[in-house]
C-alpha cells in the first residue's frame, strides 16, 4: 500500500485533532481536498477553466508559464514568485501545507523533496500516470523523487558542478587549471602570492559542501526500512573536511559567505579569481559581474585522484504537487510540458536555469547563450561531462534544511574558534541523528 | 435607591459594550496564542511508515519535554545570554545618548533645534528590515564607505567579525531608536514648568547643575517608560541578525532566542519545541519587565 | 536677561551637530545610492554619486514584476493605515470605558491589558500563526491585520487621557438630557479625546509599518506581502536576477518617504500624546 494509500484520512484526522478538521473544513469545501485516499477529486470537465498556482522563485520561469497559457487556455497557471532568502521559500510551502492553503504546484530542490513527505505535503503522482513519463528524464534525477513505488516530482533540472575560472589573471600567473585537489592547492599558494584568493569556503553553504563530499564518494543518507543511517563523518567526507580545513587554517583561502554583498565585488574586481559553481552559475557570474566579461573560463572540478572523472551536483529542482490540489491530473501535465517540451526546455534555457533533467528537446549549443562572457567557449561540454561522471547513488534525507543549518553553524563555530572541520562531521552527525528522531523518526548515526 | 440600582446596570452594560470589542480581539491575538503555545509546547509528533515517511503521524503527550529540550539546546541557551549582554549595554547607552540630546536640546539656543529634533527622530521612521539592509551597505568589507574611510585613515576595522557584529547590531537598534526615546524624554521636559527653571537659576545654579539636579530627577518616569519598552524591544531581537545574517558568517541560526524559535518552526519545521520556546521568551520578557519596574519602584520609596 | 555664554552655544551646537551627522549618514548613502545601477552600488564610492539616473531608475523599479511594488505599497498602506484606525478606535472606547465607568473587575481588566504591552509581540507571533491556521486565516490579508488592530498601549494612553480631559459632570449633564452612552461616547467622548487618538493611530501606523515578524510568518502570497517583506524577497533573489539590487535600495528609499512625511508633519502630536502618557507612567 502506498503511504498515501486509506491510511491518509486517518493520518489528516489525527494529526492535530479537532482544531485540525476545522481547517480541513475551511479548505476542503470546494472539492474535496485532503481525501485523495478515499474519493479522487473528479476530473475537469471539458471546456472548463481552471487556474492553477505553481510558486516558484526561478527568475526566468514566467517564459515558458506564458506559453503555456498561450497554448493551453483552459488550464491558466499563475506563478507565485516567493522568496528564496535562506530557504525562506519551503518555510512558506511548510507553512502552507499547515495552513491549508498550499498552492498546487512548486518548485522544489531534490535536496528537500524528502522534507515534504514528512508532513504529507505532496501528492503521489503515480496514481495519476506519472510513471509512464519516466523515459523523458535522466534516470538519476528522476530517481530522485522516487520514493518505494510513488512518484512525488517531475525533476527540472540538475547543476553539474565546475570550476569557474577566471582565465586571463591566472593565464597572467602562469597557473594551470587545477586536475586535482592537490595541484588545486598549490594554486591556491600561488594566487595568494599575487594578491589575490582563489576561493572561499562559505560556512553557511552547506549545499556546495555536500556536492564536494558527493563527489569523494560519500552517502550521507540511506534508509532501509523504516530506519535511516546517517552517515556524515565518514572517510569520504573527513578527507573533504580535512582538505579544506587545511586550506582555511593556512590562510589561503577566504571565508566570506559566497554570493553576498562582498562576494559580488571580490569577483568584480579580482579579489577572487574561481569559484566551485554548478552549471547555472553562468548567469549568476554575468550578470553580477559584468565588467569581467571575456575573462571566465570553466574547467572540470579537481579530481582526488588523477585521471578519474567523478563529478558532483549542486542544486537542481523539480516541480512537485501538493497534496491538496484540486486538479491533480491538470497539474502532473503542466509539470511534465514544462520539464520536457523542447519549446519550455529552450525557454528555460533562456531565462537561465540549470542542466535540463529532458533526455532530449535540445541541444548543448543551446545552453550557451552567455559563451562572450566565457571567451567563445564550449563551456557546457564541460557541464555535460560532469552530469555523467554524477554519483547517482546519492540520496537525500528528511531534514536537509536542517542538516544545512547545523553545518552552517558547526562551521561558522569553527571558523570563530579555529576548531577542527574534521570536528564538525561528528557533531553534526549526531545532532541530525537526533533531529530525525525529534521528527518521530529511526535514525541512527552511521 | 431603584434608581442608583438601574444606573449602575445601565453603567455596567455601556461599559462592556464599550469594552467588548477590544477585550475579543485582545482575547484572540494575546490569550489565545499564549493558551494555544502553552498546549501546542506539551505535545511531540510519533511517525511509522514506509521508510519512516508519509505514514501514520500523530501527536502524543509530551510533558515537559519540548521544554528540556529546548532548555538543553546549547544554541537556544547562547541566545539568551546574547541578547542580555545586548541588553545590558545596548540598552543604557541608547538611554543615556537620548537623555543627553534631549538636555542638549532643551538648553540649546532655538533656532536650530527643529532642524536637530527631526534630524535625531528621523530614523525612528526606518523599519528594523530596511534599517539593516542600509547598514549592510555600510557594514560589508570591500564595498563599505565607512570601512574605505576608516582603512584610508590606517584604521583597520570589520564591522561583521564574530567580537564586532553584536555590537554592530546594537548600533543599529541605537540609530533606530535613541531619538524617539529623547522625543519621549523632551516631551517630558517641555511638562516641566518654566519658573522652576527660573527660580534655580536666580540662586546662582548653572545650566549644568540644573541639568542634572532638577531635569534629570524631574523624567525619570519617562526613563523608566523608555527602558522597559527596550527591555522588551532587546528580547524581541530579530529582523536585523536576520537581514544580516548572509552578509556575516559569524551569525548562526540560534543568534538570538527569537530566531531560534523562528528557525526551530519554520526551517526544522518543529511547532512544538518552537511553541515551548516562544513560551520560555514570553516568561523571561515578564520576568525582566516586572523585576525592573519592582526594582525602580523600590528604589523610589527608598528615597 | 542673556542667553547662556557663547562658548556654551557653540560647544552644544557642535555635539547636537555630531549627532546629527551620525543619524543622518545612512540617510544620506540611501539617497545616494537610490540613483545608482547595480553595477556601481557594488563598485563606486558609496557616499558619491557615480551616473546618477534617479528617474529612470525608480520607474524600472516600478514597474517591475508587474509593479509588484506598487501592490506592496498598497498593501502597506492597508495594513498601517486600517489596522491603525481600527486600533485607535477600539483602544478609545476601551480606554474611555476603563476611565468613566466604575464596574467590578475594572483594576484586573486593565491589569491584564497592560501585561499585553509587556509581553514581546515576537512571541505571540509563532502561536497566533499556528492558531489563525487552524483557523484558516492564515496567508490571508486578516492574518496581519486582525492582531495589528489590537493595541494595549493605546488603550493604556486613551484611559490616561480620558481621566483626565473628559469631566464626569459634562457626561452626567447629557446623560440627564436624554442622550445614550453610545451617542456620548462619540459626540463628547471622541472629540475631547482626538489629541490622544491622533497620537495612538501615530504609534499604531509606525508599528504595522515597521513590523516585519507578523507578516513574516503568517503571508506566502506575494501579493499580500507589505513592503518590508517584499524587499527581502528581492533581495533574495538578487543572485541571479542582478538588477534586483539596485530596485532593494530604490524601494527602501521610497518606502522611508511617507514616515518622513508623518514623521514631520505629526512631530507636535507626536509630543503631546507622549508627554500624557508617560508623565504618569
Amino acid at each position: 500500500m502506498s503511504p498515501y494509500g486509506v491510511g491518509r484520512r486517518a493520518v489528516l484526522g489525527s494529526a492535530a485533532g479537532t482544531a485540525a478538521a476545522l481547517a480541513l473544513g475551511g479548505c476542503g469545501s470546494g472539492s474535496g481536498s485532503g481525501e485523495e485516499g478515499s474519493a479522487r477529486p473528479p476530473d475537469r470537465k471539458k471546456g472548463e477553466r481552471i487556474t492553477l498556482t505553481f510558486w516558484s522563485w526561478v527568475p526566468g520561469i514566467d517564459g515558458p508559464v506564458d506559453l503555456w497559457n498561450r497554448t493551453h487556455p483552459e488550464v491558466r497557471v499563475d506563478v507565485e514568485k516567493v522568496s528564496a532568502v535562506g530557504g525562506a521559500q519551503y518555510a512558506k510551502m511548510h507553512a502552507a501545507i499547515k495552513a491549508g492553503n498550499p498552492p498546487d504546484l512548486g518548485q522544489i530542490e531534490y535536496a528537500t523533496v524528502p522534507s515534504f513527505l514528512l508532513d504529507n505535503g505532496l501528492l503521489d503522482l503515480a496514481a495519476y500516470g506519472a510513471r509512464r513519463h519516466k523515459e523523458k528524464f535522466v534516470g538519476w534525477e528522476w530517481a530522485q523523487s522516487v520514493f518505494g513505488e510513488s512518484v512525488y516530482a517531475i525533476p527540472q533540472d540538475s547543476g553539474p558542478m565546475g570550476l569557474f575560472l577566471r582565465h586571463d589573471l591566472l593565464d597572467k600567473w602562469g597557473i594551470e587549471p587545477p586536475a586535482t585537489w592537490d595541484a588545486y592547492e598549490e594554486a591556491a599558494k600561488a594566487v595568494r602570492k599575487r594578491g589575490a584568493y582563489l576561493e572561499t569556503f562559505s560556512a553557511t553553504n552547506g549545499n556546495r559542501f555536500a556536492g564536494l563530499a558527493w563527489q569523494a564518494g560519500a552517502r550521507w543518507f540511506r534508509v532501509d526500512g523504516e530506519r535511516w543511517t546517517i552517515d556524515i563523518d565518514d572517510d569520504a567526507t573527513r578527507r573533504v573536511a580535512d582538505f579544506w580545513g587545511g586550506l582555511v587554517a593556512r590562510k589561503l583561502i577566504r571565508t566570506i559567505p559566497d554570493r553576498q554583498n562582498a562576494w559580488y565585488k571580490d569577483i568584480q574586481t579580482g579579489q577572487l579569481v574561481s569559484w566551485l559553481g554548478a552549471s547555472w552559475g553562468d548567469v549568476l557570474l554575468a550578470g553580477n559581474a559584468p565588467k569581467t566579461a571575456g575573462k571566465w573560463r570553466v574547467a572540470p572540478m579537481p579530481q582526488w585522484r588523477k585521471g578519474d572523472a567523478a563529478y558532483a551536483n549542486w542544486g537542481g529542482s523539480t516541480t512537485a504537487v501538493f497534496a491538496a490540489t484540486r486538479h491533480p491530473k491538470d497539474a502532473l501535465d503542466f509539470a511534465v510540458w514544462l520539464n520536457s517540451d523542447p519549446a519550455s526546455i529552450k525557454l528555460l534555457i533562456k531565462g537561465g536555469y540549470g542542466f535540463p533533467s529532458a533526455k532530449r528537446g535540445y541541444s548543448t549549443a543551446d545552453l550557451e547563450a552567455r559563451r562572450d562572457f566565457f571567451g567563445g567557449q564550449h563551456y557546457t561540454d564541460v557541464f555535460q561531462r560532469a552530469a555523467k561522471g554524477v554519483d547517482t547513488s546519492w540520496q537525500w534525507g528528511p531534514a536537509t534544511d536542517t542538516l544545512y543549518q547545523r553545518l552552517g553553524d558547526a562551521f561558522t563555530e569553527a571558523l570563530a574558534d579555529g576548531g577542527s572541520f574534521r570536528s564538525v562531521l561528528k557533531k553534526v552527525r549526531d545532532q541530525t541523528v537526533g533531529d530525525l528522531r525529534d521528527k518521530g523518526l529511526k535514525a541512527e548515526a552511521g | 435607591m431603584r434608581r442608583a440600582t438601574r444606573t449602575e446596570a445601565r453603567c455596567r452594560r455601556a461599559a462592556a459594550g464599550f469594552l467588548l470589542p477590544f477585550l475579543a480581539l485582545f482575547l484572540l491575538c494575546f490569550l489565545a496564542p499564549i493558551g494555544y503555545a502553552v498546549y501546542q509546547s506539551l505535545l511531540k509528533p510519533k511517525r511509522s511508515g514506509p521508510l519512516g515517511l508519509g505514514g501514520t503521524t500523530h501527536e502524543v503527550w509530551a510533558g515537559l519535554g519540548n521544554y528540556t529540550h529546548a532548555l538543553g539546546d546549547p544554541r537556544f541557551l547562547e541566545g539568551f545570554g546574547r541578547v542580555l549582554l545586548f541588553g545590558a549595554v545596548q540598552i543604557p547607552v541608547m538611554i543615556v545618548l537620548a537623555a543627553g540630546l534631549a538636555l542638549l536640546l532643551d538648553a540649546a539656543s532655538a533656532r536650530w533645534v527643529g532642524f536637530f529634533r527631526t534630524a535625531f527622530f528621523l530614523p525612528y521612521g526606518v523599519p528594523g528590515v530596511i534599517a539593516s539592509i542600509l547598514w549592510g551597505f555600510l557594514y560589508v568589507p570591500g564595498l563599505s564607505p565607512l570601512v574605505e574611510v576608516a582603512h584610508s585613515a590606517g584604521w583597520q576595522v570589520d564591522f561583521l567579525a564574530r567580537d564586532t557584529v553584536l555590537w554592530s547590531i546594537a548600533n543599529i537598534v541605537t540609530w533606530q531608536f535613541t531619538g524617539y526615546n529623547m522625543l519621549v524624554l523632551i516631551a517630558q521636559l517641555k511638562a516641566v514648568p518654566g519658573e522652576l527653571y527660573e527660580a534655580a537659576r536666580i540662586d546662582g545654579a548653572h545650566a549644568g547643575q540644573i541639568a542634572w539636579h532638577i531635569k534629570l530627577p524631574l523624567i525619570r518616569p519617562a526613563l523608566v517608560l523608555a527602558t522597559v519598552f527596550s527591555i522588551i524591544g532587546t528580547l524581541q531581537l530579530f529582523a536585523e541578525p536576520m537581514v544580516l545574517r548572509p552578509l556575516a558568517a559569524t551569525i548562526d541560526s540560534g543568534y538570538t532566542p527569537n530566531l531560534h524559535a523562528y528557525n526551530e518552526a519554520f526551517t526544522s519545521n518543529n511547532q512544538h519545541v518552537a511553541a515551548a520556546e516562544a513560551v520560555l521568551l514570553a516568561l523571561v520578557a515578564c520576568v525582566l519587565s516586572f523585576g525592573f519596574l519592582r526594582l525602580v519602584g523600590r528604589g523610589r520609596d527608598g528615597k | 536677561m542673556t542667553g547662556p555664554p557663547l562658548r556654551h552655544r557653540i560647544a552644544t551646537t557642535s555635539l547636537l551637530a555630531v549627532a546629527a551627522v551620525y543619524f543622518l549618514v545612512p540617510v544620506y548613502w540611501l539617497v545616494v545610492s537610490a540613483t545608482k545601477s547595480t553595477g556601481d552600488l557594488f563598485g563606486s564610492f558609496g557616499f558619491w554619486f557615480a551616473d546618477p539616473h534617479p528617474v529612470t531608475y525608480l520607474r524600472q523599479m516600478l514597474t517591475y514584476d508587474g509593479g509588484v511594488y506598487v501592490t506592496w505599497f498598497a498593501n502597506s498602506l492597508l495594513y498601517a493605515g486600517v489596522g491603525a484606525v481600527a486600533a485607535t478606535l477600539l483602544a478609545a472606547a476601551a480606554g474611555y470605558a476603563l476611565a468613566k465607568f466604575v464596574f467590578p473587575g475594572r483594576e484586573s481588566v486593565f491589569n491584564l491589558i497592560l501585561a499585553g504591552v509587556l509581553i514581546p509581540g515576537t512571541a505571540l507571533a509563532l502561536p497566533l500563526y499556528l492558531l489563525f491556521s487552524e483557523m484558516g486565516l492564515a496567508n490571508t490579508h486578516w492574518a496581519v491585520l486582525l492582531p495589528s488592530m489590537v493595541s494595549p498601549f493605546g488603550v493604556y494612553l486613551c484611559r490616561i487621557y480620558a481621566a483626565a480631559a473628559v469631566p464626569d459632570s459634562l457626561l452626567e449633564a447629557a446623560r440627564l438630557d436624554g442622550a445614550g452612552e453610545a451617542r456620548i461616547f462619540t459626540v463628547l467622548g471622541l472629540r475631547l479625546m482626538t489629541p490622544a487618538l491622533i497620537t495612538v493611530f501615530l504609534f499604531q501606523f509606525v508599528h504595522i509599518w515597521n513590523n516585519f515578524f507578523l507578516p513574516l510568518v503568517m503571508l506566502a502570497d506575494a501579493d499580500l506581502y507589505p513592503i518590508q517583506l517584499g524587499l527581502t524577497s528581492w533581495q533574495g533573489y538578487a543572485d541571479r536576477q542582478p538588477e534586483l539590487y539596485q530596485y532593494t535600495v530604490g524601494g527602501a528609499f521610497l518606502s522611508v518617504l511617507p514616515l518622513m512625511v508623518l514623521m514631520g508633519v505629526g512631530q507636535r502630536y507626536w509630543r503631546t500624546g507622549l508627554t500624557e502618557g508617560s508623565v504618569k507612567a
